[in-house]
């Protein structure tokens, strides 16, 4: 272990919970993006996390892959839709606001909570600092 | 009735302290002639102080290289995650606040050594 995984761990997790906001972010921008029936809806991003083994020990997270939402969507009946079919249904993505506005909370919320690591690794890095030092 | 002697503590249970040994580094044959004639002299063993002190700057002059890089990439709007910044110029300033610590603490024991009455 280095004088500074703490930051390097800090840092991995940041970058994961924003890859995570990245993706929460395009999924609400593409919410109402309507396909024709004949082609797949738009799928939701999902971000797979896992854990890295360092050497000795735990280094930190990444991000193992995206997973994809449901290409089925939801068929919504709208006739006057330029891409709706010969019945009227266009294809709308499945996927629930609710819960990506949840999970943009909670990817906030990680991010901040890995912005307060580094900030307590800076306060442990300079009360070690300060030991020993006169006046 | 008679009273154990001192020494004989040592059967009850007690276990004198042994200093815990550091595992010597072994010599390396590409020692300065320098660092060898000080360790003899001094009766040491281990790494010279300017080699640890100058190792250090060296490490210190790649983080701060690293650093360089990623301002540069922010600047330019090439940096993809702001906390690779961040997190890099905290590391290189910790790491040269540190380098310092060691070089004043050395510079201070030296002092105290050169005001010392003979």
């Amino acid at each position: 272990m280095g004088a500074f995984d703490m930051l390097g761990i800090a840092s991995s997790g940041m970058a994961m919970h924003q890859t995570w906001l990245d993706t929460l972010g395009f999924n609400i921008a593409n919410v109402n993006t309507v396909r024709p029936t004949s082609q797949s809806a738009f799928q939701a991003q999902y971000v797979m996390a896992q854990s890295t083994q360092g050497p000795e020990g735990g280094s930190g997270v990444r991000v193992s892959g995206l997973a994809l939402g449901d290409p089925v969507g939801r068929l919504v009946y709208q006739p006057d839709h330029p891409l709706a079919d010969a019945k009227g249904y266009v294809r709308m993505p499945d996927i629930d606001l609710g819960s990506q506005m949840t999970q943009l909370i909670m990817a906030q919320r990680g991010f901040q909570a890995q912005s307060q690591v580094i900030r307590n690794a800076q306060d442990v890095y300079s009360s070690a600092l300060s030991i020993g030092r006169q006046s | 009735m008679t009273i154990p002697a001192v020494g004989a503590v040592g059967s009850a249970g007690f276990t004198p302290y042994v200093a815990p040994t550091l595992p010597t580094a072994p010599a390396a044959p590409a020692a300065p002639a320098a660092s060898a004639a000080v360790s003899a002299a001094g009766g040491t063993t281990g790494t010279d102080f300017s080699q640890l002190l100058s190792q250090g700057l060296q490490h210190l002059q790649g983080l701060h290289t690293q650093t360089d890089q990623l301002a540069l990439k922010a600047s330019t709007g090439d940096l993809n995650a702001l906390h690779d910044y961040t997190i890099t110029a905290t590391e290189a300033s910790v790491a040269t606040q540190l380098t310092t610590a060691v070089r004043n603490k050395a510079l201070e024991a030296f002092q105290e050594i050169m005001r010392m009455s003979v």
